[in-house]
């Protein structure tokens, strides 16, 4: 390109002021938004990426073939011995394990909880974790050593060094002193099994279950040098759960597979989440179609627009390859400033979105400005080429007698709207997708579950094993006595907290082992407490011996139970006054006393679990307590802080709303939807400009022929019309090709939720409405414009 | 028929103020066919916009028959022109992407009256000879046969005033003679005619003449008959 070329450039992008900020913007916003999802979409494939050698690392899981039970589907957890007994039935196989779960760190006056694995000798040999300081293998050992991360470290030892210190530490209730031997990286945020503390496992192992089949312990290891090595294990894993799993599971065996699945697979695993993934990606690639579209659509009509200059050209003697050169320079260079402003805008947009999806992104420039460099040319070269090599055809002389610019004639016009066709679909899908997305994540925190979840304040740290008895119930009692305290009770499920307990019950005249019912342990005034509604029966109490499960010490004791309206149904009762009185369970009858209706205490997503309730009079085995209050309950949780201070010092406090404690399972969804909205609007928005630049340019096209009509006769509101309802045909098209594409893409999304709404029409309706309002809004400016005009200047005009 | 009393057009841009009519008084009467010469930039095409009221005079009255134009909105305008007037240019201004039926067609567009269409619309082509371009586009066609089509669109409506500004400015002789043939036949079949042109022979066609200059009419000449 030449001094003049850029000049020329120059002037033509500052002349259309306008036009140049518009196209070049909406080129830019969708090059930020793909870059942002697409950053999204590198994190969330990269988890455990990071670890050295994560291509040859499986991790054994449980599935449970059990539908409709609460342990169906896939667990990361194995029974603790499970490595032991692989080890014995194919020797040479290479594997370690770990046990996380939360230890205490204790310093005077105060307790800290972590997040604590308990790991085989071997672990960094098999899982090599980046080491900060110290000499890790030698450390795990050494059954007094331990191992921290970074932020650990820096947290107990801040300044000095920490190798060689003491740190004293509960776990599962013991304390003991160990000695900091090693320094490990903090896992990146891309890790599925987190830890901050590692310490060699006690080895016989103190757990009774811990070799039990159909326990989920611990997380099992493998590591294969080849894909193919892991495949020929895993395909002899199902000979080896039914040789071995009998023995403790029977016919239940063959409902439970080993799946050895990649260390990398195991976050994607989640339902819903690559679902999320996959959808996000999309937008982001189709939002960036849309910009590239709108501006190779636009840069190309505007082209039209040149070809009088470029025959001029022709005619003063510049030859083809000249004007390649031109088009093909000028489009490189305003791709390119295109792609800058993108960049800064995804850099500016960035903490923004990670405030809204939650996430901590950062820009690999290593791997973006490569990978802009390419979508530049890429964009510019069809954007550039197309006018390059149509305009520099055209013949020059009929150019020049023509009265009008060409515009690419009708072809031109039918690739013009079949753009708008794809874009306003697009911007319809997405639009029913936001309004559905958002509706879904409003209906979950408003729904009924079942039971009242305003004014529930929880304490987890009762059930920690560090306590006492003595030490719970003071607590309780102090608590009881506590102004805006309404009602307390305990249970070892609470929202958002499940022990994972279920058990197969069976009924009386059926063969099979009967349905997996999950059971919670509930002391006195659990169903009030969280106000449940009870369908049939009656609530447990002091005065029937059996309601307690204390007086039935032995599995075998017959005793009574709740049941909710899903059991019922499961164990094969049809109303819930049905059940009311019947005896289910062989060898350890149950009777129920009463049905309450189902309450959901876990994710939307899930079917809420058949359950038992075994009622006792005492302490629940592990009782998290549950308080119904008046008042803010963040004042509650202080007043309660306090009185923990007094009685278990040495315990960590932590109490949650019941609110807090679901949002956990609203989180990733309204993170979600909100990168969703943001992506979708922003899509939206750059069809918009695109369509805005099509207007533009159409009238302006189209200037002499409103000069003529009008001196036909034409109104301004028949102008008005003409070029408005060019648009119309197009966005309405769009409608019958959004609506089914929206219809199957939110239908498949909502049947992840067990608790989810209708898919009205109305969504669709109003996203259509919506399209067509911002279609004509966009349009109807200009076409006004252009409709006032006065004819005889429009006939002037050339 | 029409009486234009102290018309004045005067455009003011930034700076700059022409004045392109200046008071002028012109009556012209039912079946008229009316000549304007002058030099360019006289104000020939803004005095035939303003009788076709594409263009608003500022100052002056314009009565077409008894009605005062000035009285009327845009809408109203529109409207008037749809049932009233016929125009052709010296650059025929056809529309590219229509037909030439469709061209024609649209001087029939804006008007509510307009039954049996099809009928009309091939009459006209019928008459000004390009009947059998129906089907083809603008391009497709000589300079003469589009100016041809462009007064099948002014006549499709049967206008009371046919305005042609150069009709025959951008034609060879030939074609130009048949064009001003044409114009001589509506006229004799009862069509006013108002039309500006160059060429002196094509003036003497007409039955009055005016000159202009400046902005203002200057001589005013009936031909003999
Ligand atoms: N939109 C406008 N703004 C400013 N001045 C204008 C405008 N339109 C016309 N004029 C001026 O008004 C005067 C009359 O113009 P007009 O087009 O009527 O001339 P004309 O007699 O038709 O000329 P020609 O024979 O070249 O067509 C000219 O001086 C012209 O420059
Ligand atoms: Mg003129």
């Amino acid at each position: 390109m030449n001094r003049s070329a850029l000049l020329s450039l120059y002037r033509s992008l500052t002349r259309h002021r306008l036009y140049a900020a518009l196209n070049i913007g909406g080129l830019a916003v969708g090059i930020a938004v793909f870059l942002v999802l697409g950053l999204y979409v590198r994190f969330e494939t990269s988890y455990e990426k990071w670890l050295p050698d994560h291509d040859k690392l499986y991790v054994v899981e449980e599935y449970w073939n059990q539908p409709g039970s609460p342990a169906n589907g896939y667990s990361t957890g194995t029974m603790g011995g499970l490595i032991d007994e692989l080890r014995e039935d194919f020797p040479g196989i290479v594997g370690t394990r770990m046990q996380v779960m939360d230890a205490n760190v204790i310093r005077p006056g105060s307790a800290t909880s972590e997040a604590f694995g308990y790991a085989d000798p071997d672990f960094l040999d098999v899982v090599p974790l980046p080491m900060a300081r110290g000499d890790g293998r030698r450390a795990l050992r050494d059954p007094s050593a331990v191992l921290v991360d970074e932020t650990t470290a820096g947290k107990y030892y801040s300044g000095v060094d920490p190798i060689g210190r003491t740190i004293t530490l509960a776990v599962m209730g013991k304390a003991a002193n160990y000695r900091i031997a090693g320094v490990f990286r903090d896992l990146p945020k891309a890790t599925v099994q987190r830890f901050s503390i590692i310490a060699r496992m006690p080895s016989p192992h103190p757990d009774a279950m811990w070799r039990h089949w159909g326990s989920e312990r611990v997380m099992t290891w493998l590591r294969f040098d080849t894909p193919a090595d892991a495949a020929r294990l895993a395909g002899q894993l199902r000979g080896f759960v039914d040789r071995r799993g009998a023995k403790d599971l029977g016919d239940v065996t063959k409902q439970l597979s080993l799946p050895v699945t990649p260390v990398t697979d195991l976050h994607l695993q989640t339902p819903g989440r690559k679902l999320t993934m996959t959808t996000l990606g999309l937008v982001g690639l189709l939002t960036l179609l849309i910009a590239i579209v709108n501006y190779v659509n636009l840069a190309t009509a505007r082209a039209g627009l040149r070809a009088r200059e470029v025959a001029m050209r022709k005619v003063l003697g510049a030859d083809r390859g000249a004007l390649v050169r031109q088009f093909l320079g000028e489009a490189v260079l305003t791709v390119a400033l295109a792609a800058l402003i993108g960049l800064i805008l995804a850099e500016l947009g960035l903490p923004l979105v990670n405030s809204a999806g939650g996430l901590s992104l950062v820009m690999p420039y290593g791997l973006v400005v490569p990978a802009l460099i390419g979508l530049t040319l890429i964009v510019a070269l069809i954007a550039g080429l197309y006018p390059a090599v149509l305009l520099s055809r055209f013949p020059a002389a009929a150019v020049l007698a023509s009265a009008r610019s060409p515009g690419g004639g009708r072809a031109g016009t039918r690739v013009r709207e079949a753009l708008v066709v794809f874009q306003f679909a697009l911007a319809i899908a997405f639009t029913v997708g936001t309004t559905v997305l958002v509706a879904q994540t409003q209906h979950v925190r408003s729904t009924d579950l079942g039971f009242r979840r305003d004014g529930l304040v929880i304490v987890g740290s009762t059930a920690d094993s560090a306590l006492d008895k003595a030490q719970v119930a003071s607590f309780l009692q102090e608590v009881r006595r506590l102004p805006g305290v309404r009602m307390v009770t305990t249970s070892d499920s609470t929202p958002g907290y499940s022990t994972g307990n279920s058990a197969n019950v069976e009924v009386p005249g059926r063969s099979d082992s009967g349905p997996s019912l999950q059971w919670i342990t509930v002391g006195p005034d659990f169903f009030p407490t969280f106000g449940f509604r009870l369908l049939a029966g009656r609530l447990p109490d002091a005065a029937h011996r059996l309601d307690d499960m204390r007086n039935a010490p032995k599995d075998s004791d017959p005793v009574n139970i709740l049941v909710n309206r899903r059991a019922a149904g499961l164990l094969g009762f049809a109303t819930p006054m049905a059940a009311v009185g019947r005896t289910v369970g062989n060898g350890a009858p149950r009777t129920i006393i009463g049905v309450v209706d189902d309450a959901r205490f876990f994710s939307p997503r899930d079917p809420v679990n058949g359950t038992v309730y075994y009622y006792a009079s005492g302490q629940a085995q592990f009782p998290r307590t549950t308080l119904r209050v008046e008042g803010d309950p963040r004042r509650m949780v202080e007043q309660l802080r306090a009185i923990w201070r007094r009685v278990a010092p040495q315990v960590p406090f932590s109490a949650k709303t019941a609110t807090q404690d679901l949002q956990d399972y609203y989180k990733a969804d309204e993170r979600a939807a909100r990168l969703f909205g943001i992506g979708a609007g922003l899509a939206v928005l750059i069809g918009c400009v695109g369509l805005w630049g099509l207007a533009s340019f159409n009238t302006a096209r189209r200037v002499k022929e409103v000069g003529i009509r009008k001196t036909l006769g034409a109104s301004s509101a028949d102008i008005v019309k003409l070029l408005v309802g060019q648009f119309l045909r197009p966005v309405l098209i769009a409608n019958l090709l959004a609506w089914p594409l929206a219809f199957v893409a939110m239908r498949a999304w909502l049947a992840g939720f067990d608790d989810r709404i209708a898919l009205s029409p109305l969504y669709f309706v109003g996203a259509s409405l919506l399209a067509l309002a911002i279609a004509v809004l966009t349009v109807l400016g200009q076409s006004l414009r252009a409709s006032r005009a006065a004819p005889a200047w429009a006939l002037r005009h050339d | 028929m029409i009486r234009l009393q102290n018309i004045q057009r005067r455009y003011v841009s930034d700076e700059v103020e022409t004045t392109a009519l200046h008071d002028i008084d012109l009556h012209v009467a039912e079946g008229e066919f009316l000549a304007i010469m002058g030099p360019s930039g006289c104000g020939k095409s803004t005095l035939l916009n303003t009788l076709g009221t594409v263009d608003r005079p500022t100052g002056g009255r314009y009565l077409f028959g008894d009605r005062d134009l000035a009285a009327l909105d845009e809408k109203a305008l529109a409207k008037f022109r749809g049932q009233t007037l016929g125009f052709v240019f010296q650059s025929f201004n056809l529309i590219d992407e229509l037909t030439i039926e469709e061209n024609v067609a649209l001087g029939l567009a804006y008007r509510a009256d307009a039954g049996n269409r099809r009928a009309r619309v091939a009459a006209a082509m019928d008459k000004v000879g390009i009947a059998h371009r129906a089907h083809h586009f603008p391009h497709q066609l000589s300079g003469g046969q589009q100016q041809r089509a462009a007064i099948a669109r002014a006549i499709v409506g049967d206008p009371k005033l046919i305005l042609a500004d150069e009709p025959t400015g951008n034609l060879d002789t030939a074609n130009g003679e048949q064009v001003m043939n044409i114009l001589s036949g509506l006229n004799a079949e009862g069509a006013t005619i108002v039309m500006v042109t160059h060429s002196p022979s094509h003036a003497d066609m007409a039955k009055r003449r005016i000159d202009m200059l400046d902005g203002r009419i200057v001589a005013s000449a009936m031909r003999d008959i």
